[in-house]
C-alpha cells in the first residue's frame, strides 16, 4: 500500500509540508480560556508525546488522512460496529473521533497508581458493608448513605462472593482537573461497560494507521483481557470452567459490546432464559441439556438478576440466582449488590476510609462532594448553592427534577430554586453538591482541522490472584458541550481511542493462547438451546429468500422463449400465486408481472419478500453475533442493503434478484468452509436443509403436478437449479417423471429433496441425544420414515397428493426439531410469577 | 390473648404446572408484644425441596421447589400467637416530626430495625411530590410525630374508599392516590410515601385480623385475608408504632404481625415462579380464632 513512504517519520524531504500544516494546525486551535488541554502547554506548545503524533501525522498528504478515516469509518460499519442510544430502536453505527487520546508513559503511572488503590478500597468497603458493618457501626460511614441506594441489596447480605471477591472488574470515570492531575468523576463498580468498544476503538484505528501505530510504541490491550479471563477461570472452582457474558439480550444499548467480549473472551453469551437454577447450582439449557455454568460475567443490572428476591417484574434473570450464590454455586462479576459504591453519597467518606482501611492518604483525589444528609455538608452546599452542581447522591437522576444530569442552582427561576432549597432541607440525603469542575480538552478532527473538546476517560481495572491490573488505555468520550462530566453515547458524543504511549518498543501482544497452556479440543463448547434456535432459523430465512428469489428470477426473466404463450402464462400465474401463498406479494397480476417481482423483491410491508426475509434473518443473526465471522455478518448487511435499495426497472429487478443470489451463495460458502462442524453448524445447515425440502416439495407439487406440460416443468428445472443436470441426463424436452425423480427422489442430487431428508439424518444422528427410556425421538423417527418413503417410491407413481403428504411430514418434522431441541426457545412456556395476594 | 390462625392459599391452573419455585412468608414475628406458640405450613403437592432460612428483617423464609406436574397448589399454614401490647393513646405526647427526621438520617446501623432503612422509596413505593404535599398538611412545623401520623391516617380512612375490586397488586401507588380507591395494602403503601417524602421512617406490616370482633364491636375491613397496615418509628421513647389506615386504629391486640418490611414486595406471605400455565386462580382464607 505504500503506507510507509507517507507515513514515513522525520524523512527531510517529506517532513516540510507536514511541519507547515502542523503548524497550521497549532495556530487554528482555539484552546477555550481558563481551560487546560492535553495538546498545548498553557504556552501554547505542544506536548512532547503529541508532537510526536502530529509530526507523524501531519505528513500524511489530506486527502490521505480523509482516506484513512473513511476506512476506518468503513470497518466499523461492515464490521457492525453498533450501540443503541437510549428509547430508540435501531441501531446506530459506532461514532468514532479519529484522533486518539495520547497519555504519556510517566502521567499513566501516576493514573494507574491511582486507580489501583481505589479498586482495592473499594473491595474492601464492600466487604465490610454486605459483610460485618463495622464501618457503619463506628460511625466511619453514615448508615443513609448506604441505605438510600437502590443497589444496597439486602438479601445478599452476609452472603461471601463465590471466587472470594465482590470486584471482579472496577471503572473509574477520570478527567484532567485545572491544577493539571488526573480526577476521578465516578466510580463504576456494578458491570461497568465500554471496555468492548474500547477494543473496537482500538482495532479500527490500528489498522488504518498501522504504521503511524507501530512507531508510536503504543501498550497493547490485549494482555489486559488475557488476565481478566484468566482471573474469571481462576475464581471457578473447577478446572476447564464453563463462563457466560450474561446479557439483557439484543435490544440492549450496548448488545453489540456484550457479544465482542464473548467472543474476544471466549465465552459463551447468555440471556437470562438460557439459564436455569438446579441441585443449587447455575445451568446453562444447551441442545445437550442442563450444563453447569461456573462463572457468570454480568451485563444485567443487580436488580434485574432474580425475579424471587429481587425485582419482581424482571424478565433479564434467573429466579433462584441469589439463593445459588448463597450456596456458594456460582461466581457471579461484579458480585450483586457492588453498585452500592457508585453513589456520590459516598465519595466524600473515602479518603476517611482509605487512611482506616489501607493506612494511607488516596492517591487520586475526586471531584469534591458534600451529601447533603449530613448537616454540616447540607449548610455549605446551600449557603454556596449558585457554584456547586447539585446531583443524585444515590443515582444519575436529581430527585424532584426531571433533567437528567445536574441541576444548577444559577439556571433555575425564583420558585424553583426555592423548591430545590426545600427540596435539601427535607429530605437532603437525597442529594450531593458537587463542584463544577472545568476538565481538560483534546484535539478532535474537524474539516482538515483540529478543535479542542472536552472528554471522559474511563479507565478499565480487572481484579487478578496478583491484584488490580490495569487497562493501558481505555474508553473515551468526548462531548460536544463545554461540560463533559455526564457525557453518554447518546448526546452526539464520540469514542475515541486512548493510546498510552510508552518510551521503550512494546511487544505485539493478541488473545492467541501461548502454545504451552493450551489443551487440544476439536470441539468448541456447548450450544446453548436458544442459539442453536437462532442458527436453525436463520438458516431458514435465508432458504426461504433463496426460493423466493428463485421465483422472481423465473417470474422476470426474459430468457424464457415463448413468454407470451398460454401456458407461460400460466406458469406465470402459478409463480405468483406461490408469491401471493408465501406472504411476499399482494395479489396476482396478468399485466404486469415486472411489478410483481419488483415487490415479491423488496415490499416491507410483505412479510414474505426477499427483503423482509433478509431482514428477518439479520434480526436472527444480530442475536448470534458472538457466533459469526465479521465475514458472514458482512454479507447479511450487504444483502439487506441491497435489497432496500429501491430498483426502477425490470432489468435491475433481475440483476438485484441475481446478485442477492451470489451472496447467498457465498454466505453458503463461508459457513460450509469456514465454520466449525459443532453443533452450530449442523443447526445452521439443518435449517437450511429442511427449508429447501419443504419448498422444493412445493415446488414441485405446483409445477409438476400430474398434467404439467414442459413450461411449468421447465420452470421446476430452472427453482431447483436442476437444467443442467436434466439436459446433460436427458437430452429430451422436460418429462414429468424424470423431472419429478430428479426434483424428489434423487438422493444424488444435493437440491432434491431426498438429499435434504438424507442429510437431515445424517446431523440428526450426529446430535447429542437426549434420550429419554431408551425411545428413539420424536425428530429421528420422523427423518427416518421420510427417508424411507422417499427411497422406496417410484417417480412414475408418485402422485400428486403423496408430495403433498410429503410437504406436510416435511413441516412436522422441522416443528420437531423445534421443540425437541429448544424447548427453551422463543416459543416455549416462560416462567409465570405466581399472582400475587390481595 | 392468643390466637389459633389458619391461612390457606390455593393456586388453581388452567393447563399443568410442571415445575414451582415459591418463597414463602407465613411465620408471624415473634417480639414487639407477641410471641410465636406453633407454627407449620403444609405444602400440596408435595414439594422436592424445602429450606428455610432468616433474611434481612428477620423474616423466616422458605424456599420450597416443586417438580411434580400439578393443576393445584395449596399452601396450608396453621400458628397460634399470643398477643399483648400496649399501644400509646392516639393523642400521646410525642416528638416533633422534625426531630424524628434528623435522628432517623443519622442512625448508626443499617440493620432491619434502624429507621434509616425506611425513609427512603422502596420497590413498591416511590416517593412522589403530590403524596409528599398530602401527607405535609398533617405535619405541621413543630407537631409530635404520633398526632401528625394519627391525623394523615383519619384523613385516607375518610378520604380514600375501601374498594376490592380497584386495585390488583401490580396497580402502581399512582394510581391508587389519585383515585383515592383500594384495599389495605394501597392504603399502606399510600401512607408509607407520605410519610417518606417528609423524610420519616415507615415500614410495611402484613399480618392478620380477628375474625369475630370483641363483643359489640363491628367487624373490622380486612378480616377474612391477610392485612396491611404502617408501622412508624417515634423516636428511641415510643419506638415503633404501628398504625392502620384501613381501619383509623392504632395497632394494638385485635392484629398479628406476620412480618415487617419496607414495602409488600419484602413481606409477600406466597411468592413464587411456576414454568406452565400463566392462567391461573388465586384463592386466601384466612381464619383467626381466639383460643383464650
Amino acid at each position: 500500500m505504500g503506507e510507509g513512504a507517507t507515513e514515513g517519520t522525520g524523512q527531510a524531504g517529506r517532513a516540510r509540508p507536514g511541519q507547515r500544516r502542523v503548524a497550521q494546525w497549532i495556530r487554528d486551535y482555539s484552546r477555550l480560556p481558563g481551560i487546560p488541554d492535553e495538546f498545548l502547554t498553557p504556552d501554547g506548545e505542544p506536548r512532547a508525546v503529541w508532537s510526536r503524533f502530529f509530526d507523524a501525522f501531519g505528513a500524511l498528504a489530506p486527502d490521505e488522512i480523509e482516506r484513512r478515516f473513511a476506512m476506518a469509518d468503513r470497518h466499523l460499519r461492515e464490521a457492525g460496529v453498533t450501540y443503541r442510544p437510549p428509547g430508540e430502536n435501531a441501531d446506530r453505527i459506532w461514532p468514532l473521533s479519529h484522533l486518539p487520546l495520547l497519555i504519556d508513559d510517566a502521567d499513566w503511572q501516576q493514573l494507574t497508581a491511582g486507580i489501583k488503590q481505589r479498586a482495592q478500597l473499594l473491595e474492601l468497603v464492600l466487604r465490610d458493608i454486605y459483610g460485618e458493618g463495622r464501618l457503619v457501626a463506628e460511625g466511619a460511614l453514615p448508615a443513609a448513605a448506604i441505605a438510600g441506594s437502590a443497589e444496597y441489596l439486602r438479601p445478599v447480605c452476609g452472603v461471601k462472593p463465590p471466587g472470594g471477591r465482590y470486584l471482579s472488574i472496577y471503572a473509574a470515570d477520570v478527567g484532567r482537573g485545572p491544577d493539571g492531575r488526573w480526577w476521578v468523576l465516578g466510580d463504576r463498580t456494578q458491570a461497568p461497560s465500554g471496555a468492548g468498544y474500547a477494543l473496537e476503538n482500538r482495532l479500527v484505528l490500528s489498522r488504518a494507521f498501522a504504521n503511524l501505530y507501530k512507531s508510536m510504541n503504543v501498550e497493547r490491550v490485549a494482555p489486559f483481557f488475557e488476565a481478566f479471563r484468566d482471573s474469571l477461570r481462576g475464581s471457578a472452582d473447577r478446572d476447564e470452567p464453563r463462563i457466560g457474558v450474561l446479557t439483557p439480550g439484543s435490544f440492549s444499548e450496548t448488545y453489540f459490546e456484550h457479544a465482542t467480549l464473548a467472543r474476544y473472551l471466549g465465552f459463551l453469551l447468555v440471556e437470562g432464559d438460557d439459564l436455569a437454577v438446579s441441585d443449587n447450582r447455575l445451568h446453562i439449557r444447551t441442545v445437550a441439556g442442563l450444563k453447569r455454568l461456573d462463572v457468570l460475567l454480568r451485563r444485567v443490572d443487580s436488580n434485574f438478576l432474580d425475579p424471587l428476591e429481587l425485582d419482581a417484574s424482571s424478565r433479564l434473570g434467573v429466579p433462584g440466582l441469589i439463593d445459588v450464590l448463597r450456596k456458594d454455586g456460582v461466581v457471579v462479576a461484579n458480585m450483586p449488590g457492588s453498585g452500592v459504591l457508585e453513589a456520590r453519597a459516598l465519595l466524600g467518606f473515602l479518603p476517611a476510609l482509605s487512611r482506616r482501611l489501607l493506612g494511607e492518604e488516596l492517591k487520586m483525589p475526586h471531584i469534591a462532594t458534600w451529601w447533603c444528609g449530613q448537616k454540616s455538608a447540607r449548610d455549605e452546599v446551600l449557603s454556596r448553592l449558585d457554584e456547586v452542581a447539585i446531583e443524585g447522591a444515590y443515582s444519575r437522576f436529581v430527585p424532584g427534577f426531571p433533567s437528567n444530569g445536574p441541576v444548577l442552582a444559577s439556571e433555575l427561576d425564583a420558585p424553583e430554586r426555592q423548591r430545590l432549597i426545600d427540596a435539601i432541607g427535607d429530605r437532603g440525603l437525597d442529594y450531593v453538591g458537587q463542584e463544577v469542575v472545568r476538565l481538560s480538552t483534546m484535539p478532535v478532527w474537524e474539516q482538515g482541522q483540529i478543535s479542542p473538546r472536552p472528554f471522559v476517560l474511563r479507565v478499565f481495572a480487572a481484579a487478578t490472584e496478583d491484584g488490580w491490573t490495569i487497562m493501558p488505555g481505555g474508553f473515551c468520550r468526548i462531548a460536544e458541550q463545554p461540560d463533559a462530566r455526564a457525557v453518554s453515547m447518546g448526546d452526539g458524543a464520540r469514542a475515541a481511542d486512548v493510546w498510552v504511549v510508552s518510551e521503550k518498543q512494546v511487544s505485539p501482544a493478541t488473545l492467541l493462547p501461548a502454545t504451552d497452556k493450551v489443551r487440544i479440543r476439536r470441539i468448541a463448547g456447548v450450544l446453548p438451546s436458544r442459539a442453536a434456535d437462532n442458527l436453525f432459523w436463520l438458516g431458514r430465512y435465508l432458504e426461504r429468500a433463496e426460493a423466493t428469489l428463485r421465483l422472481v428470477r423465473a417470474l422476470g426473466s426474459p430468457m424464457r422463449p415463448n413468454k407470451t404463450t398460454s401456458s407461460a402464462m400460466q406458469s406465470a400465474e402459478r409463480i405468483q400465486r406461490l408469491l401471493v401463498a408465501w406472504g411476499a406479494i399482494s395479489q396476482a397480476s396478468r399485466t404486469a408481472p415486472g411489478r410483481i417481482a419488483a415487490e415479491a423483491l423488496q415490499s416491507a410491508d410483505r412479510f414474505g419478500s426477499a427483503l423482509s426475509l433478509v431482514r428477518a434473518a439479520q434480526r436472527t443473526a444480530t442475536s448470534l453475533r458472538e457466533r459469526l465471522s465479521p465475514d458472514a455478518w458482512q454479507v447479511i448487511t450487504e444483502m439487506t442493503e441491497r435489497l432496500a435499495y429501491e430498483v426502477e426497472d425490470d432489468d435491475s429487478v433481475l440483476s438485484a434478484a441475481e446478485l442477492t443470489l451470489q451472496e447467498l451463495a457465498s454466505f453458503a460458502g463461508l459457513a460450509q468452509e469456514n465454520m466449525n462442524r459443532a453443533a452450530g453448524w449442523r443447526f445452521l445447515d439443518m435449517g437450511r436443509r429442511a427449508e429447501r425440502a419443504i419448498n422444493t416439495t412445493r415446488f414441485a407439487r405446483q409445477f409438476a403436478y400430474d398434467e404439467a406440460g414442459d413450461e411449468d416443468l421447465d420452470v421446476l428445472l430452472t427453482l431447483v437449479d436442476c437444467q443442467i443436470t436434466y439436459r446433460s441426463r436427458y437430452l429430451l424436452a422436460p418429462v414429468l417423471a424424470p423431472v419429478r425423480d430428479l426434483a424428489v427422489l434423487d438422493s444424488y442430487n444435493p437440491r432434491s429433496v431426498a438429499f435434504q431428508v438424507a442429510t437431515l439424518n445424517e446431523h440428526i444422528a450426529a446430535l447429542p441425544s437426549l434420550k429419554e427410556y431408551g425411545l428413539i425421538e420424536r425428530p429421528q423417527r420422523l427423518a427416518v420414515a421420510v427417508q424411507a418413503m422417499l427411497a422406496t417410491a417410484e417417480a412414475e407413481k408418485l402422485e400428486v397428493k403423496t408430495l403433498f403428504a410429503l410437504e406436510q411430514d416435511l413441516l412436522s418434522l422441522a416443528d420437531a426439531i423445534g421443540s425437541h431441541y429448544f424447548p427453551h426457545g422463543p416459543n416455549a412456556s416462560r416462567p409465570e410469577k405466581l399472582t400475587g395476594l390481595a | 390473648m392468643i390466637y389459633d390462625i389458619r391461612h390457606v392459599t390455593t393456586y388453581s391452573y388452567e393447563s399443568p404446572v410442571s415445575f414451582a419455585r415459591c418463597t414463602l412468608r407465613l411465620e408471624p414475628k415473634s417480639g414487639d408484644g407477641q410471641e410465636l406458640i406453633s407454627h407449620s405450613v403444609e405444602i400440596r403437592p408435595r414439594p422436592v425441596d424445602r429450606t428455610a432460612r432468616r433474611d434481612f428483617f428477620g423474616i423466616l423464609t422458605e424456599s420450597v421447589v416443586i417438580e411434580a406436574a400439578h393443576r393445584n397448589l395449596r399452601i396450608d399454614s396453621r400458628s397460634r400467637v399470643s398477643v399483648s401490647r400496649q399501644p400509646p393513646p392516639r393523642d400521646a405526647f410525642s416528638p416533633s416530626w422534625e426531630s424524628i427526621r434528623d435522628i432517623a438520617f443519622e442512625a448508626t446501623s443499617l440493620g432491619p430495625s434502624s429507621p434509616v432503612g425506611y425513609v427512603f422509596a422502596s420497590p413498591l413505593v416511590p416517593v412522589l411530590r403530590a403524596v409528599s404535599a398530602y401527607a405535609a398538611s398533617s405535619f405541621a412545623p413543630g407537631v409530635g410525630i404520633l398526632a401528625g401520623a394519627v391525623d394523615l391516617m383519619h384523613r385516607i380512612r375518610t378520604e380514600f374508599r375501601y374498594d376490592p375490586k380497584a386495585t390488583v397488586i401490580s396497580t402502581p401507588l399512582k394510581e391508587v392516590f389519585d383515585n383515592r380507591h383500594g384495599v389495605c395494602q394501597d392504603f399502606a403503601h399510600v401512607m408509607i410515601a407520605g410519610l417518606r417524602g417528609l423524610g420519616l421512617p415507615a415500614a410495611y406490616v402484613s399480618g392478620y385480623l380477628r375474625t369475630i370482633p370483641p363483643p359489640g364491636q363491628p367487624r373490622l375491613q380486612g378480616a377474612d385475608a391477610t392485612h396491611a397496615w404502617v408501622s412508624l418509628w417515634c423516636g428511641a421513647e415510643l419506638g415503633w408504632v404501628g398504625l392502620d389506615p384501613t381501619n383509623d386504629l392504632l395497632v394494638a391486640n385485635d392484629h398479628i404481625v406476620l412480618a415487617v418490611g419496607r414495602d409488600f414486595s419484602d413481606v409477600s406471605p406466597v411468592d413464587g415462579i411456576i414454568v406452565g400455565s400463566p392462567k391461573q386462580k388465586l384463592g386466601v382464607a384466612v381464619d383467626v380464632l381466639l383460643v383464650e
